[in-house]
Order: structure tokens, then C-alpha cells, then sequence
């Protein structure tokens, strides 16, 4: 008994989250033999970093990565993943776990080959929350081109109606399926690794930074998509009043981090992430200038601090050491004001641009919707890591808020804690 | 070569500032939100973040000579949106109270003012006063008897007068010791931090800038700028109109006494006498909100600094008042012991004004002078 491992019940890791970080934790213990099932709430894997346009510092895009450890998966048979999936309950102690799991309809089976007729039938639009609602998809949709699984979607919101028999009519491989249900269902785990991540912290909440107020300022996720190639622009970077390319950008570090009334913890990757933006602008428009207002610039390590001296350099990024406390709007120009005392001289800064980027943070996912299990948070809601109880770990940002690389390292080590406690037994 | 500036940190200031109040100083990380959240700080050189860290640094020559703190009028706004709560308004506020006591002399008595316990001290001294005085000079009379009840016969004018006067002229000479230090290092502040563009300071320009930021202060236009604590105004303008209309009205009854030799009490019919009695009921109100407001509102630190003032205006218009009340009502003795009380309130508030929080009257006018003196925006 003690030396059969060959995949007893308990033998089984799961992983929640698909993101970065749980498609490393899932491929790490994977690929030494363990079982694991992945789990998405999305109807694709990839989460956060499928939404960006370019790593930083190497500034290559995400998709390269993605792409190989979608690869990874498909030809792993030990991982089974779960999308459009959740967790609903969890009971049990390290080694022998009972999940309760709700699986949505996705109304598209195995047959979909891509094509797009479905979606080219669907009469419906709805608002795309991958591109944060700055344009609209169909309600038949690929999440994005290279999603995985590369299925279509149809939104629940059309079921019953006659679009969805237009989709299911213009599918000439018999794919849609209209009689989907929600499934719920029982599986048997010996641990578990929550990869929930992250969410954008909610701007609208920064009353004095004008989000949602003025349509010219826009989050720093926003920008991403923007800057994006299948994003809602193609990759124009162009401010919202009137598509008009930005000549003058202004971004507000701390956007909500490191503030007591918001997130009073540093998000890490803001400070890199605008950095990366400026490389982004001063690619589009060359004659862009760009004002970054900062309390601190962190970009820790070698290789970020290389990065920010790079971007030092350049003539049209002007740094600014003064927090944006308040902002305003000419009404004819859409012009955004931003106030700051640059700290340096000691003068009140009053810059206008044509586009201001909220430097926004990250707050972890549980903050928003409780996860199912006994874990422990600290007081903003990240999951600390409790190894004495073992059998549960969090993984990246649902643990401390770091960037991709710190995530994969992090996410690699809670692989090794989840097969420990599967081989302690 | 760049300017070389050897920081001498005053630890036992930053200590002080702390207990007075500034207690959360140190959790200052200069981001300067303070600095855009004042709505009535002025563009070249705004406050608090440099105040923020000099209190940090202990550089106390930076803080007590400068004019700043005292354009600052505690609304709050800069420590609602301070992302470290470490509270500017409050740590301003703490920085004046140390200023005071820096500035007015002897030291000793702003010491004592500005204990809670050397408070029995600080009033038996009135007391003492009026009685010895009293005594010797025969002016206290404890059998007043008559069917009417005269203030003057037991607690005589003349020695009101007689302790008053020098009171108020205490004050005076005090503040004009204070506030010839504290104009020179005002300036000498602003010259060092580029906050002026006047070289020297013009007496006539200076007077001039006085009588040109009086309507504002009168209209409590600072205060109206405030989007926290806005509700202060009006409290704040009762209490000032009080004392304003009760000086006039000691004013004109001191004229009228020694002119025209018309003594006291006066008719109730009497328009100055409605003056009077508004501005009392004025005080007590307006003193009263604020103390409420200070009760209620945990999020700003209320020291010992603040409940002295507030005391004492409360303290000045309820015994006002109800030593008018208690003549009225014929109760003698009571009457008796409160107009007592009350002298030695009113005595208190001229002799220690220069040490409390009440000489922010004069200090945070002769700032505000300044500000507009140098053409600052």
C-alpha cells in the first residue's frame, strides 16, 4: 500500500486558477508525474497575462509564452483542465480532499473548429470584458485568438433566444450545443493550489483621480489592451474623447496603492508596468511627451533598474516626484489637468495633457468573492501560505502581489509543497 | 558645487511636536498629496509636505519661524486624503502650539499655560490679585447689601479697571516682544525657502496688506475654502463675532463711564446692552459647537491646548451671562460668585492669551499679512 502511488484518488493536485501562475504550478508538477486538475473560471486559460501586450523588461509578447505552455498542456494526459469552472466547496484535510465543482454551459462542444460562422450570425454584441469594455463582441466569441481551449464561447445571454439558433444553424459542424447545462460535481484531491490572482483595483473608488468622471483618463490595464494587437483599437494607442492620437500623456503612479484608504500595500509592478508604457508611446509617437508622477519609482533588481534607466534617457519621459492628488477637465478639449507638488523644487505642478494613465494596482481576487475553503488571509485579503497545516498553498498574486517572474518562481514552489504533501502521506 | 545643507535634527522637537499632538508625523513618506489636497495653499513653495519632513528631521528653526504653519487653518482636508494617516493638519496644528510657547515670553508663564496642571495655579492667581487688590485698596466690598443688586458694590469698577487694564496692556507688550521675533524670522524663513519677493519689509506695505486680508479673515473666506470640514465656519465666526461684539461693547461702556460718568448696570433696553447680551449668547453657542464638533469627531486630535481655549470662551460668555441672568433673577450671592468667576476669566484670557492657542488671533494675521505682503501666490 505504502509504495503504490499509481494514482490513488488522493494522488491528485488541484490547481485553481489558470493563470501565469496556475499553469505553472499545473505544468511543474505535471511534468514529475503528478495528476492535476486545472481549474478556470474563464472560458480560457492564460488570465491576466493574456491581457497584456508586452512583458517587461524584454517587452516581447506574453502570447510566445503562453503559447508554449498551452503546448505543454495539450500534450500532457495528467492534466485535466476545467473552464468556465468553479470551486464551490472544499472539505477534508491534506492528502484527502472533497471539492464540490460547478462547471457553465459553454454551448460549443469539441466539434468547433474556429471557424467564426457562429459568430458571424450572432445578431447580439455585448460589452468584452477582456478589453474592458472598451468595445463589443458578439455574443458568439473567441475570447481571443490564440485562447485555450481554442473554442468558441456563446454568452449565455442569447440562450433562448432566436440568435442562438442562428449560431446554432450557421455551425456546420455540429458544435453548438444548445442543451448545455451547468454540471456540478465532486472531485478527490490531496492538495490544492489557489492561483486566483488578481483583479485591477477599482479606479471609480479614487474619487479624487477623476476615473469614470473624465473620459481621457484611463487605467493602466486599459492602456494594455490599447497597446494590444487584438485589442479593441489593433494597437493604437488613441484617447477615448475622440480617437485622436495622445501627443501628451501624464501617469499617476500609486494610483490606489499605497494609500490607506485604498490598497495600503505596494502593487509591485505598477512602476515597471508605466516604464513599459513609455516604451510603448514613444514607439507609436515619436514626438510623444511623456510625465510620469511618482511618490517613490521602485524597479527592483538588475534588470528592472536597467529598464528604468533606459527609459530615464529619454528626452520626451519627464519624471515627476509628486503624487496627482487632483485632476480636472477642460470641457471643449477633454484636455485632463493633473495637480502635483513635485517635491524636488517645491512648486505646484499644474500639467495638461491629452491622456492620463491611472497608475492602478492589484488586489487579490478573494477580496471580491470569498474563496470556498478554510485559508487564511492577511488584512488585504492575500492568502498567507500556512505550511504547518499544509495541503492548501497559494500561489502567486493570490499570495503577495509580484510580477510574472517572481509569480512562475513562487508558482514552481508551491508545485513542489503540493507533491509534498501528496508523498508525506 | 551644490549646496551642501548639514541637517541638525532637534530630537527633543520632534518629541514635543508629538505629544502636542502630532503624534502620527513619522508616518510621512513625501508623496505631497497634503500639499495639492490644501485648498488654501498657495502654489510657490505650498505646505505641509515641507513641514511634513522638516517635523520628521527635527528642524525645529525650519518649523516655529515659519509663516506657513500658520496659513495652514486645520481643516483637515490634507489628512482625509493623506494615504499614511499620519495626519498634517494635526502635526501642524502641534508645530503652532510648540510656536507659541517659543514665542512669547517669559517662558515660564507659557510653560505653566500650557500644563493641565498648573491650571489651579494659573486661575487662584486672579483670584488672589482681585482680593489682595481688593483688600488693600477697599474697592471689594463683601457686605454689599441694598435692595438692588450692584455688581459695582461688591467687585468696585475701579478695581476691575485697575487689574484689567494692566491685563490687557500685559498682553499687548507681550505680543509686540513675540511678534518682533516672530516677523523678522517670518522673513528670514521666506528669503531662505524663495517664498518672497520683497527684500525688507515696508512698515506702511505691511500695514497696508493688514487692512487689504481684514474683510477676508472677517468673512472667514479661508474656511470656506475647506471641503472637510466646512461646517466649522459658523461656530468659528460666532465665537470670533462674540469676542469682537463684546469688545465693543466694554469699549463703549468704558467711555461712557469715564466721559460721561454714567455708571452701570445699564437698561435693558439699551442697544448696546442687545450687543452685549447677543455676543454673549454668540460666544456660548459658537464655543459650544466646537466643542461638540471635538467630542464627536475622533478622527482629529483634540489636546489640552485646544479645551484651554475652548474653556475659556465657554467659560467667559456662560458667566458672562449668567451673572446678567442671576442679577436679574435677584439671587445675590449667586450673582456675586459668578460676576467673581467671571473676572477672573476674563482676566485669564488677557494675561495668558500671548501663551494659548488664542494668540493664533494674532499670529495667524501677522502670517497671513505676510503672505499677501509678499506677493506670494
Amino acid at each position: 500500500m505504502t509504495n503504490d502511488k499509481a494514482t490513488p484518488a488522493s494522488g491528485t493536485i488541484m490547481v485553481v486558477g489558470g493563470g501565469i501562475s496556475g499553469l505553472t504550478t499545473a505544468l511543474e508538477a505535471a511534468e514529475v508525474g503528478y495528476e492535476v486538475f486545472l481549474v478556470d473560471k474563464n472560458p480560457y486559460l492564460g488570465g491576466r497575462v493574456a491581457q497584456l501586450n508586452q512583458y517587461f523588461p524584454k517587452l516581447c509578447p506574453p502570447t510566445c509564452g503562453l503559447e508554449i505552455n498551452f503546448r505543454r498542456i495539450k500534450d500532457n494526459p495528467r492534466i485535466k483542465t476545467f473552464t468556465l469552472s468553479e470551486v464551490t466547496n472544499v472539505e477534508g484535510s491534506p492528502g484527502n480532499y472533497t471539492v464540490s465543482m460547478k462547471t457553465s454551459p459553454r454551448y460549443v462542444n469539441n466539434n468547433c473548429t474556429l471557424c467564426g460562422d457562429c459568430a458571424k450570425a450572432c445578431q447580439t454584441e455585448i460589452s468584452s470584458e477582456f478589453n474592458f469594455g472598451m468595445c463589443k463582441t458578439k455574443a458568439a466569441y473567441l475570447p481571443f485568438e490564440m485562447a485555450f481551449p481554442a473554442r468558441y464561447v456563446i454568452a449565455p445571454q442569447i440562450i433562448g433566444t432566436e440568435d442562438a439558433k442562428r449560431c446554432k444553424e450557421a455551425c456546420k459542424y455540429d458544435a453548438v450545443d444548445l442543451e448545455m447545462e451547468t454540471k456540478t460535481f465532486d472531485l478527490q484531491v490531496g492538495s490544492i493550489v489557489w492561483a486566483t490572482g488578481w483583479e485591477p483595483y477599482d479606479a471609480a473608488k479614487i474619487d479624487n483621480l477623476g476615473f469614470g468622471q473624465y473620459q481621457n483618463i484611463i487605467t493602466n490595464m486599459m492602456l494594455e489592451r490599447l497597446a494590444a494587437p487584438n485589442g479593441p483599437t489593433k494597437g493604437k494607442i488613441v484617447r477615448p474623447s475622440d480617437d485622436k492620437a495622445p501627443e501628451t500623456i501624464a501617469f499617476v503612479q500609486c494610483a490606489g496603492s499605497r494609500d490607506e484608504n485604498h490598497l495600503p500595500y505596494c502593487s509591485y509592478i505598477c512602476c515597471m508596468a508605466s516604464l513599459k508604457h513609455a516604451t510603448y508611446l514613444r514607439a507609436l509617437y515619436p514626438d510623444a511627451k511623456i510625465y510620469i508622477f511618482y511618490i517613490d519609482l521602485r524597479a527592483p533588481g538588475q534588470r528592472y533598474e536597467k529598464f528604468y534607466k533606459q527609459v530615464k534617457a529619454d528626452k520626451n519621459v519627464f519624471f515627476v516626484k509628486g503624487k496627482v492628488a487632483e485632476v480636472s477637465e477642460d470641457s471643449k478639449t477633454n484636455n485632463i489637468t493633473v495637480i502635483a507638488e513635485n517635491a524636488l523644487t517645491g512648486e505646484k505642478i499644474r500639467q495638461t495633457v491629452d491622456l492620463v494613465v491611472l497608475a492602478t494596482g492589484m488586489q487579490p481576487t478573494a477580496v471580491n468573492t470569498k474563496l470556498p475553503a478554510d485559508l487564511k488571509y492577511n488584512d488585504d485579503g492575500f492568502i498567507i501560505n500556512d505550511f504547518e497545516k499544509g495541503g492548501m498553498f497559494a500561489a502567486g498574486c493570490a499570495n503577495k502581489p509580484a510580477d510574472v517572474v517572481s509569480c512562475n518562481q513562487n508558482a514552481t514552489g508551491m508545485a513542489l509543497k503540493a507533491i509534498q504533501t501528496l508523498v508525506k502521506r | 558645487m551644490a549646496d551642501t545643507y548639514f541637517v541638525e535634527p532637534d530630537l527633543d522637537f520632534i518629541d514635543e511636536v508629538s505629544a502636542l499632538g502630532g503624534s502620527d508625523l513619522k508616518k510621512c513618506f513625501q508623496c505631497a498629496t497634503c500639499s495639492v489636497a490644501c485648498p488654501i495653499s498657495p502654489d510657490t513653495k505650498p505646505f505641509p509636505r515641507k513641514e511634513m519632513i522638516a517635523a520628521s528631521w527635527g528642524l525645529k528653526d525650519r518649523l516655529i519661524g515659519n509663516g506657513d504653519i500658520w496659513l495652514c487653518h486645520n481643516c483637515g482636508d490634507c489628512s482625509t486624503l493623506c494615504p499614511r494617516g499620519a495626519k498634517p493638519g494635526d502635526v501642524l496644528a502641534a508645530i503652532r502650539s510648540y510656536a507659541i510657547k517659543e514665542y512669547a515670553v517669559p517662558k515660564k508663564l507659557g510653560e505653566m499655560v500650557n500644563d493641565p496642571k498648573k491650571l489651579p495655579i494659573l486661575l487662584a492667581i486672579p483670584a488672589v490679585i482681585f482680593i489682595v487688590l481688593g483688600v488693600i485698596t477697599g474697592l471689594l466690598d463683601f457686605t454689599p447689601g441694598g435692595s438692588e443688586i450692584i455688581h459695582d458694590h461688591f467687585f468696585s469698577t475701579w478695581l476691575v479697571d485697575l487689574c484689567m487694564i494692566p491685563a490687557s496692556m500685559w498682553a499687548v507688550v507681550v505680543f509686540a516682544l513675540s511678534l518682533k521675533r516672530f516677523i523678522a524670522d517670518i522673513h528670514a524663513n521666506a528669503l531662505l525657502e524663495g517664498k518672497t519677493k520683497k527684500e525688507k519689509i515696508e512698515p506702511i506695505g505691511f500695514v497696508q496688506a493688514l487692512i487689504k486680508i481684514i474683510p477676508g479673515i472677517l468673512k472667514h473666506d479661508k474656511f470656506n475654502e475647506c471641503g472637510e470640514n466646512q461646517d466649522r465656519t459658523t461656530p468659528h465666526m460666532m465665537v470670533l463675532f462674540g469676542f469682537i461684539g463684546l469688545f465693543i461693547v466694554t469699549a463703549i461702556f468704558f467711555v461712557t463711564l469715564y466721559i460721561f460718568q454714567i455708571h452701570g448696570p445699564y437698561s435693558q433696553l439699551n442697544p448696546v446692552k442687545w450687543l452685549g447680551n447677543i455676543a454673549g449668547v454668540s460666544l456660548v453657542i459658537g464655543s459650544g459647537l466646537m466643542i461638540k464638533t471635538r467630542l464627536t469627531k475622533k478622527d482629529e486630535v483634540s489636546t489640552y491646548q485646544d479645551w484651554f481655549l475652548l474653556g475659556l470662551a465657554m467659560g467667559l460668555g456662560v458667566t458672562g451671562l449668567l451673572s446678567e441672568m442671576t442679577r436679574l433673577a435677584d439671587l445675590a450671592w449667586f450673582s456675586y460668585t459668578i460676576y467673581f468667576i467671571h473676572l477672573i476669566f476674563v482676566f485669564s484670557m488677557f494675561v495668558y492669551l500671548p501663551y494659548s492657542k488664542l494668540a493664533h488671533i494674532v499670529y495667524r494675521t501677522v502670517a497671513m499679512t505676510y503672505k499677501e505682503y509678499s506677493e506670494r501666490t
